[in-house]
């Protein structure tokens, strides 16, 4: 590990958990340059084919969002609005710039928003399209052209087709890791607990790909090394929803007697369980996997076949994993104000529990206080499902 | 109890134009006409306003359903609230658009009873054909609500059109990247032709739609010049009646019905002008407003500040044209209908790009306001702040930060309320918060004497 921290892989997920952002930091001192993102959207292998530090910008639910008010409008996502405060806070001062993808509303409108208020020497919107069709797929290629030689045109080098297979390359085994560790929760009791996993993946988002790599593998072999967890909780839950960057959640489940063994969230399975195909012109890669790879409902898919076909193409790796992962019920948790996800609850609700698996919907608002209120339906939600 | 003491009873909003006055039976008779066209056999399709393609569904005489204007009427007329409810009980959040609450609502409500809900605001919204929603930076809503349709009815398909357009950067300019936004935009449009022609068996007339397009060019200036007329002090027309003289603007491109209406709106304030008749005959503050869609369930509003003396000779909120003859290109010389399409939409989005080059600091956006607040002498900004709309209702703090930074402290007002849910309404609060704000005009025009 390249970082200062030693004594094992979970060591080094607390102190980047902890102290979010204290790596980038630290490379920051060295002469590294950070570029903040948001969202899964962002293809970070760009940013480090450029030479610089992708660094994903999250939110912080213990903390009232208080500055971020006085310039974002409250019918934000409270993500969203929670991320801006911490960066407002001076969370994040460490930033060279700041990438924001086409993604959803809440994050699309405030781009300029985050641009002109940060003030950041880089600044860069990708203006990813809706549709998954052959066209769109074309365009976003040239868009995703844009960005590169906006990076370029920032750090003064050109980003060769080999760097950016490179950057590929580790990225891919990021990812690599990640689902290796996602196979450590089949077992019954999982290997690894939905608070640790959650813990590690933040604690990875926040470095390096080499360093994440690196901390990956010895997570996985400290994990494989310890045995199954010895605490018997007999519900298996999966929690579906947009970004969760915070244990809290999933603690509140795992507390109430269930084990978060899936899910389908950022970061998470959604963001990690894809990879970019090795193209001759590696930008085609790149493209398939954030435009047709990643199902969001960000993204629109176009509709072939009937509507049932419409749905298991739009939510068949939601039933897949419930399968893969002996899952007995889904938490479906969609934070106000989020209109990709909102949209698609009847659909994805009715969907699961037509497979048989019964559905917990809840909205949250991102705060520790409202998460705390949930924790009697989620318990008479376990109840429920009688495990 | 009596007619005066009903409290949901909708205020007639006072209209300064007959233009204006005009609207509501022309929206009437269109949602009727789209029930009937349901009878009759016609094709109807579901549809998004300010998505570009109007021409193409004119052109091969499709209905269009305009159903954020049902939302919107639902709004006016108060009687949306138990369509927002039907929505909520279907799993919707109340956070999200409520021109799509409300409109999911109506069609859950109506797909199960195979009719139209009892008493539906005149007449109902007509079972589409399909549904034509829109991949775009503006709104998220344009590609789910549809989508999330297609629960209560999956027979109904949808094509959805990608229409970007470049985003104001500083690292390049929006002509380095506009021909591939462009060609991408007509593959769409291409797409959503052969969708269309798939699914009615019709064929399209691209001499028709040609011509249509050049109608369109037309209406765009002929707006452009009429609402630049009420420049004029007092000024012959408002935002009140702007918000009513925007539907054919967004309903009724590519008609000669539209063109002739923006004819006689335009000749009116001319004669408004001639004879000195302002909405108000004692202007006393001239306000933009500046953001934001108006609560449909609270246009009295306008008149509200009409009676504090304040008129609106301009608003940035569905003025959704731009003259032709302004662009840094001739279109008149893309002779390929859906080319000339695309061009219209990537010029008219990025209109405003040079201006803010030339200001250190600025942005598209904000350079609007200021040409406005120039050209129509403007003593400050309303905007208002719709809680489930992010699409046009986010930035506007960030703009009023920015105009002072990089022009000057110009006195505003953010309303908060919605388009639709009138629960989130409150009469007294926003009259006193108007009052509020009207004491600053005054206390500012004191102090400049």
């Amino acid at each position: 590990m390249s970082g200062e921290v030693t004594g094992g892989g979970f060591t080094t997920v607390d102190k980047y958990y902890q102290d979010y952002g204290s790596r980038a930091r630290e490379l920051k001192k060295q002469g590294k340059q950070i570029i903040g993102y948001l969202c899964a959207f962002t293809p970070a292998e760009l940013i480090t084919a450029a030479g610089m530090v992708p660094f994903r910008i999250k939110g912080d639910v213990n903390e009232p969002i208080t500055k971020a008010d006085t310039e974002m409008e409250t019918i934000v996502c409270p993500l969203v609005r929670s991320c801006f405060d911490m960066a407002l806070k001076g969370n994040y001062e460490f930033l060279d710039g700041i990438v924001i993808p086409h993604a959803c509303d809440s994050i699309c409108r405030t781009y300029d928003v985050w641009k002109y208020s940060l003030n950041l020497p880089y600044a860069h919107f990708i203006n990813m399209p809706h549709g998954t069709g052959g066209a769109s797929l074309e365009f976003y290629q040239e868009v995703l052209n844009t960005f590169r030689a906006s990076l370029a045109k920032f750090t003064g080098k050109e980003i060769s087709d080999g760097a950016l297979a490179e950057a590929i390359k580790f990225h891919n085994q990021n990812r690599a890791r990640v689902k290796e560790l996602y196979e450590l929760r089949k077992s019954s009791p999982p290997l690894i607990s939905g608070e640790e996993l959650t813990k590690v993946l933040i604690a990875a988002v926040s470095l390096p790909v080499e360093e994440s790599i690196e901390m990956l593998g010895e997570v996985i072999d400290e994990v494989k090394e310890r045995g199954a967890l010895s605490a018997q909780k007999p519900a298996r839950i999966m929690v579906i929803g947009a970004q969760v960057d915070d244990v809290a959640f999933i603690k509140l489940i795992e507390d109430s007697g269930a084990w978060v063994v899936a899910d389908d969230l950022c970061p998470g399975a959604r963001e990690f369980m894809s990879q970019v195909d090795v193209t001759p012109d590696p930008i085609a890669g790149l493209a398939e996997r954030y435009l047709r790879k990643i199902k969001c409902g960000r993204t629109y898919r176009e509709m072939e076949g009937n509507y049932q076909e419409y749905l298991e193409d739009r939510f068949g790796h939601m039933g897949r994993m419930i399968d893969d992962f002996g899952v007995d019920g889904v938490v479906l948790y969609i934070y106000k104000y989020c209109d990709p996800f909102g949209f698609e609850v009847p659909q994805i609700k009715s969907y699961i529990e037509a497979k048989g698996t019964p559905v917990l919907y809840l909205e949250d608002e991102y705060s520790m206080s409202t998460i705390g209120r949930l924790r009697t339906r989620i318990q008479a939600f376990l109840e429920m499902i009688g495990k | 109890m009596t007619e005066e003491k009903k409290p949901e009873e909708r205020k007639k909003r006072r209209t300064a134009t007959e233009a204006a006055s005009k609207i509501g039976p022309m929206v009437k008779a269109s949602i009727g006409g789209t029930v009937q066209a349901r009878e009759e056999g016609k094709p109807i399709a579901y549809t998004f306003i300010c998505c570009c393609y109007d021409e193409i569904i004119q052109a091969m005489d499709i209905v269009p359903v305009w159903t954020e204007n049902y939302a919107g009427v639902c709004g006016a007329k108060r009687d949306a609230q138990r369509f927002l409810e039907r929505a909520e009980s279907e799993n919707f959040s109340r956070s999200l658009c409520t021109y799509a609450l409300c409109g999911l609502g109506f069609d859950a409500w109506r797909e199960e009873l195979g009719e139209m809900p009892p008493e539906a605001p005149w007449g109902g919204q007509a079972r589409p054909d399909m549904m034509l929603g829109s991949g775009q930076m503006l709104c998220d809503p344009r590609n789910k609500w549809y989508q999330a349709a297609q629960h209560y009815m999956p027979d109904v398909p949808i094509y959805d059109v990608g229409l970007p357009w470049p985003p104001y950067e500083d690292d390049y300019d929006y002509r380095e990247v506009q021909d591939y936004y462009v060609k991408y935009i007509v593959e769409e449009l291409k797409g959503l032709v052969q969708f269309l022609e798939k699914h009615t068996g019709r064929k399209m007339d691209w001499e028709r739609l040609s011509q249509l397009v050049d109608l369109t060019d037309k209406t765009w200036n002929l707006i452009w010049e009429a609402y630049e007329l009420r420049r004029a002090v007092p000024t012959p027309m408002g935002t009140g009646d702007a918000m009513n003289t925007m539907v054919p603007m967004v309903f009724m491109m590519g008609t000669q019905e539209g063109y002739d209406y923006y004819k006689d709106l335009y000749d009116e304030l001319k004669r408004k002008i001639a004879n000195k008749e302002g909405v108000i005959p004692d202007e006393k503050y001239r306000l933009i407003w500046g953001g934001g869609l108006p609560s449909w369930f609270a246009l009295t509003d306008f008149n509200y500040f009409n009676s504090k003396g304040a008129v609106f000779p301009v608003e940035t909120t569905y003025r959704m044209i731009e003259a032709i003859y302004n662009f840094d290109m001739d279109l008149s010389k893309i002779t390929d209908p859906l080319e000339h399409i695309a061009w219209r939409w990537v010029k008219f989005w990025t209109y405003w790009h040079d201006r803010a080059r030339k200001r250190p600091g600025s942005h598209p956006d904000v350079e609007r306001l200021i040409k406005y607040i120039e050209d129509y002498k403007i003593d400050g900004i309303v905007m208002h702040e719709a809680f489930s709309c992010r699409s046009w209702h986010v930035g506007l703090i960030w703009q009023l930060n920015l105009l002072k930074k990089v022009y000057r402290n110009i006195p505003s007002l953010i309303l908060e309320s919605d388009i639709v849910d009138i629960s989130s309404y409150n009469e007294v609060d926003t009259r006193a918060r108007i009052d509020a704000f009207i004491d600053t005009l005054e206390a500012v025009k004191s102090k400049k004497g």
